[in-house]
């Protein structure tokens, strides 16, 4: 497996969707099939990537419902379920302002950035084991590089806004999501390490067995370790409560975007959701096997689970990890800026370095794959 | 009206805003700006302004702006009459709207010698101590909610909403009550009255614990809160504070122990008082008096009289010549009233000493070296209602 | 689409697809379906001045729960606020900041008077001197709720009128920033009662008829009697007298003429109310707060009385070891009122003394900060005097 990925030109990688459409396209089409099967992938990403968001708010929204003892909303279709669709409508009608004294260009181009950057990395989220749009050899790397453009985003959308608050919520963010950066590559890093191979395709086959197969109950403990890390650190780089300083309503109004209306504060909001998703899809690629069927080890149970598509499997994990995210956000307080600072580089850092080295010890030992 | 900007101030040209010529200790440094918080802010409560002095997130100095609210209610109840004059008690501390009442209708009493049959002043302490608790709860999940964690607003409306239920069968309100007059109330309490106190205090004991184990004990919020905007006895005294953030402070003063009104001293409660007088110091104390409130309530229910809930009343009362002067204990701090009367049936002057002014005049002492975020730990565990600090 | 706050491209758009066969119909659609987005998702800006918002937090709250209208994702910034809730009374020093809330909200946006104080100034309509008679003499409101405060349900009720309002909004009805009253401060009560008694007159006039009608119908018909409730008879009860706490009034007495020799009494009950010379003011001040045996530590207050021909400065003090009280009060002259400030002695007596100098316009001398602390800087007069008048601003009570 590692020598087909060295080359290139595997066929993997010139035809993505290796599916029924897929194969259905490059039967009749042999002569342009790639670029057909492309458009198709971009497409439904694009579908995808437009759909989540008003299904993620819709969902936030209800489970901070249930959290708090009332019902959320109710009235716009079943259990309010065109809520967000409705939101989104409106934020797309409404009057676009822009403050005295700010940056035209740079205010209109920051929305542009983050929604942007989850739209790219959606795009090698292995959804099920020929449901990835591509799957280059260092598809880690690429995570991590296309993520830092968001956080341009949000210094821009900071800057050019012309106010204190919006610029102390991009600098509070900025300085945020740089730090917890490193101690969410170094997770990664581990995975990497002890997989060898940088794609997410390969991770997540690198788990294939049963669930204790799994990254997550690997390693005695480490693996529970480490996707606890990158639990904590992806909240944090995601923005969300409890590390949601670079917003926090009750101290900066609204942050970064404090001075955006109508589509543009729009962009914003649904970028986070769908980064939200993205983030919680890598977190099931890594640690909880992502498309691959839970294999128990029940020989009445385990052929069921393996009927069901890995899609749907996919999409499971990646909905506990969004709960995950959203308990989070509705149970705690938020930090304070410096104590989320000592957090990072004086508690996780050292802690994921720690990590890391007895990730190694164990490799060396060979007492673990 | 003059509607043109009045406080526009640039830094950049030198400009600056109005009051921080004293307050500016440090050296003036190019990384010094000002920020405007406020009045529509969501963690000040309402409307009041605060201009910060910060080098970074660090703050340098705060200076609050008062008056957004300011309503001229001592100028109003110059021209009403004593008994007019109870609802607008009301509107002062809306949150311990009884309790107002009580200190008006106190300072009449005092004046006119009238005095309170039994079950009168059983209600009275009774409905007063739901009204601390009913406070404090929205106190708690509102500072909750201004450290980040949005579910304490909810969880504390839950339980108020029970006790605004009892006041809404009382007098029909379910925040201006204007239910007390002088010699008692207006009603007797309904037959749902007791079961329902009941009621409250079974779901508080739980409750209680279900907060502190939302967010006392959490982590985050105890790193939030400890050594936050510590207030040194001496500082909270010259100060004029009272109230919880008085006691906090290690003073233990507390009108219901100290100077007893109403039946106060026939019930066993605790004051309980802090030892640093940290934003931590301030929220324990207010929810081990939620405890204690509580407690008062569960003897209360006990021995509750029956008989007349009331004395005689009459419709237009005329307080003699002179000055009389009442305090209680609000939810907030020491409230006094003093009502200068004339003979007449209005009052010539009233003065109402609301706890929350002298509270909220410590802000800048408490600020100055933390960080942008402690500010609203500390407005929150301050406890001021704006109204209250404006009238 | 005109739908409010469209831009002229749009509309010529629409203009365009209209003229084709079923551009109409599409068009309409689409209208239908922004004005149904935007009925029902309404964002609130967290704006509240006083009681009323407790009342909206409480709208909020799990039991009421303004979330099932899709209304609970309340923002703090009116960037992206469709609706201001406009929860208390609004000031005069307010004023210009709604304003600029309202016209910092992206259109098109909504606005909802909750309670009598922003439908009309409420309680505070007669001789108050700051209060601006409605919300609506500043921005064009929508819906009003009245109330003081109105319940939740109320409010939620108005949040529905505000959608079925919207709903209707379209090309033929677009939205525009509604009329506003332009003095903040007129009188428009006694119109409105004089309006008030025409209309009756006319509904009784209009009603005659029907009644006829109806006595003709029931001949036998008898109204109900109205019923005079049992007035309950209560005693006058003497009330029980307390021990006054702390240290006595005799004793604080002599402790304090011992020492300032000239100070004479005004007799209370429990309340030692003293009168203290001008010259003695600051010295007994200074004196009562450093004596440890007197313990009077905390400064209750300090405030004034406008006695026509001069005024009374009131200092009242509190020792929170024992109890007692005591009050002070100082003469000071109508005519270019001045004098010392205590702020240096009691640190909380600065906000005091600015607020006597707000709403009495007596100076402190060393005072570290003198300004005025509630009203604005160019508010003509201090209210708080009794010959305080602002034909402007306040409205006389009738009665």
């Amino acid at each position: 497996m590692t020598e087909n990925n060295m080359n290139p030109l595997s066929t993997e990688m010139l035809y993505p969707v290796q599916n029924g459409i897929g194969n259905m396209v490059r039967t009749l089409f042999p002569e342009s099939a790639f670029i057909i099967n492309s458009l198709i992938s971009i497409c439904s990403l694009f579908l995808l990537v437009s759909l989540l968001p008003v299904f993620l708010i819709w969902l936030e929204r209800k489970v901070a419902a249930r959290f708090q003892a009332r019902l959320g909303p109710m009235r716009v279709g079943y259990h309010g379920l065109l809520q967000s669709s409705a939101d989104g409508l409106k934020l797309i009608f409404k009057e676009i302002l822009k403050p005295e004294g700010a940056d035209t260009f740079v205010f209109f181009l920051a929305p542009i950035l983050p929604a942007s950057a989850t739209f790219l990395v959606m795009a090698i989220l292995p959804f099920d084991h020929h449901l990835q749009v591509a799957d280059p050899a260092g598809g880690v790397i690429y995570v991590i590089g296309i993520s830092g453009l968001s956080i341009l985003g949000i210094l821009l959308a900071g800057w050019a806004s012309n106010n204190k608050y919006s610029l102390l919520g991009a600098m509070r963010s900025g300085a945020q999501m740089i730090s917890f950066e490193i101690s969410l590559t170094l997770v990664m890093l581990l995975i990497v390490m002890l997989t060898g191979t940088a794609s997410l395709r390969e991770i997540v086959l690198s788990q294939q067995g049963t669930v204790a197969d799994w990254w997550i109950f690997k390693l005695p403990g480490l693996g529970l370790i480490a996707f606890l890390m990158y639990m904590v650190s992806s909240t944090a780089e995601l923005n969300r409560a409890p590390f949601d300083i670079s917003e926090a309503e009750s101290e900066l109004t609204g942050g970064f975007a404090t001075e955006y209306s109508g589509i543009s504060f729009a962009m914003f909001f649904f970028a986070e959701f769908v980064n939200m998703f993205v983030s919680a899809g890598i977190a099931a690629t890594f640690f909880l096997g992502g498309f691959l069927a839970p294999q128990i080890g029940v020989a009445f149970i385990d052929p069921l689970f393996a009927v069901i598509p890995g899609f749907v499997w996919f999409f499971l994990k990646t909905f506990f990890v969004i709960f995950l995210y959203m308990w989070f956000r509705w149970t705690f307080p938020r930090l304070r800026v410096d104590q989320l600072m000592y957090l990072e580089w004086k508690m996780l850092l050292p802690a994921n370095l720690l990590l890391l080295m007895s990730g190694g010890f164990f490799m060396a030992m060979g007492g673990i794959l | 009206m003059n509607l043109e900007p009045v406080n526009n101030f640039n830094p950049d040209e030198g400009g600056i805003p109005e009051g921080f010529s004293r307050t500016s200790s440090a050296t003036k440094s190019s990384e010094e700006y000002f920020l405007n918080m406020g009045p529509q802010h969501p963690s000040t409560h309402g409307v009041l302004r605060l201009v910060l002095r910060l080098d970074g997130e660090s703050v340098l100095g705060v200076v609050p702006h008062l008056g957004y609210v300011h309503r001229g209610l001592e100028k109003v109840a110059e021209n009403q009459t004593y008994l007019q004059n109870i609802h607008l008690t009301d509107r002062l501390d809306y949150l311990s709207s009884h309790i107002n009442n009580l200190g008006y209708c106190m300072a009449m009493e005092q004046a006119l010698d009238i005095g309170i049959p039994e079950r009168g002043e059983y209600i009275r302490v009774m409905i007063c101590e739901l009204q601390r608790i009913q406070s404090h709860l929205l106190w708690w999940g509102v500072s909750g909610m201004d450290l980040g964690a949005i579910t304490t607003f909810l969880y504390g409306f839950k339980e108020r909403e029970l006790i605004t239920d009892i006041f809404e069968e009382l007098c029909g309100a379910r925040l201006t009550m204007n239910f007390f007059r002088p010699g008692g109330s207006f009603a007797d309490v309904t037959d749902g009255f007791i079961p329902r106190i009941k009621q409250v205090i079974e779901i508080m004991h739980k409750a209680l614990d279900e907060y502190n184990t939302l967010l006392t004990g959490n982590i985050i919020f105890q790193e939030r809160t400890k050594n936050i905007g510590i207030l040194s006895k001496e500082t909270a005294l010259s100060y004029g504070c009272s109230g919880a953030v008085l006691r906090a402070s290690g003073v233990s003063y507390d009108v219901r122990k100290n100077d007893p009104y109403s039946i106060y001293d026939r019930f066993e409660f605790d004051v309980p008082i802090g030892s640093i007088g940290d934003c931590f110091d301030r929220y324990c104390l207010k929810i081990e008096e939620m405890a204690q409130s509580v407690r008062i309530l569960e003897q209360a229910v006990q021995t509750f009289p029956e008989g007349p809930y009331r004395s005689q009343q009459k419709a237009v009362y005329k307080l003699p010549k002179g000055s009389y002067y009442s305090q209680v204990e609000t939810a907030r701090g020491l409230l006094g009233t003093y009502i200068v009367a004339e003979g007449g049936p209005k009052p010539y002057r009233v003065k109402f000493r609301s706890p929350s002014f002298s509270n909220l005049n410590i802000l800048n002492e408490l600020a100055v070296g933390h960080k942008l975020a402690d500010i609203v730990t500390i407005l929150a565990t301050l406890d001021f209602v704006v109204p209250d600090l404006d009238r | 689409m005109g739908v409010g706050g469209a831009s002229n491209l749009t509309e010529q758009v629409a203009a365009i697809i209209d003229r084709y066969p079923g551009g109409v119909k599409m068009v309409d659609s689409i209208e239908f379906l922004v004005a149904w987005a935007r009925a029902n998702s309404m964002w609130p800006l967290i704006y509240g001045t006083a009681c009323c918002a407790m009342e909206m937090m409480a709208a909020g709250s799990s039991r009421h729960d303004w979330a099932r209208f899709g209304v609970e994702v309340a923002r703090a910034t009116p960037r992206q606020a469709d609706l201001i809730v406009l929860a208390g009374t609004i000031v005069e020093k307010m004023g210009k900041n709604l304003i600029t809330l309202y016209e910092q909200m992206p259109a098109p946006k909504y606005v909802i008077a909750m309670g009598s104080c922003a439908i009309s100034g409420g309680p505070f309509y007669y001789d108050a001197y700051s209060v601006i008679k409605g919300g609506d003499r500043l921005i064009p409101v929508d819906v009003y709720v009245p109330g003081c405060p109105p319940r939740p349900e109320a409010l939620l009720y108005g949040i529905m009128e505000l959608q079925e309002k919207i709903k209707k909004e379209g090309r033929r009805n677009p939205w525009k920033i509604g009329d506003i009253l332009t003095t903040p401060f007129i009188d428009t009560h006694t119109k409105a009662k004089k309006d008030w008694v025409i209309l009756e007159q006319k509904k009784d006039q209009e009603q005659q008829a029907a009644r006829k009608q109806f006595k003709l119908d029931n001949p036998d018909f008898k109204p109900a009697k109205a019923v005079r409730l049992k007035k309950e008879k209560f005693e006058a009860i003497k009330p029980e007298t307390r021990e006054p706490q702390g240290i006595s009034n005799l004793v604080l007495l002599q402790k304090i003429q011992l020492q300032f020799p000239k100070i004479s009494v005004s007799p209370q009950e429990d309340i030692l109310d003293l009168t203290v010379p001008r010259n003695n003011y600051t010295d007994l001040i200074q004196f009562l707060k450093q004596n440890d045996e007197l313990g009077l530590d905390l400064l209750l207050q300090l405030s004034a009385i406008d006695w026509k021909d001069h005024f009374d400065i009131l200092v009242h003090l509190l020792s929170t070891r024992d109890g007692h009280k005591l009050f002070l009060r100082c003469r000071v002259d109508k005519e270019d009122p001045e004098i010392d400030t205590i702020s240096n002695i009691f640190r909380g007596a600065e906000w005091h003394e600015r607020e006597v100098y707000d709403l009495f316009g007596i100076r402190f001398r060393n005072h570290p900060d003198m300004r005025r602390i509630f009203l604005n800087k160019d508010f003509p007069g201090h209210p708080l005097r009794k010959d305080f008048e602002d034909p402007e601003r306040v409205i006389k009570r009738p009665y």
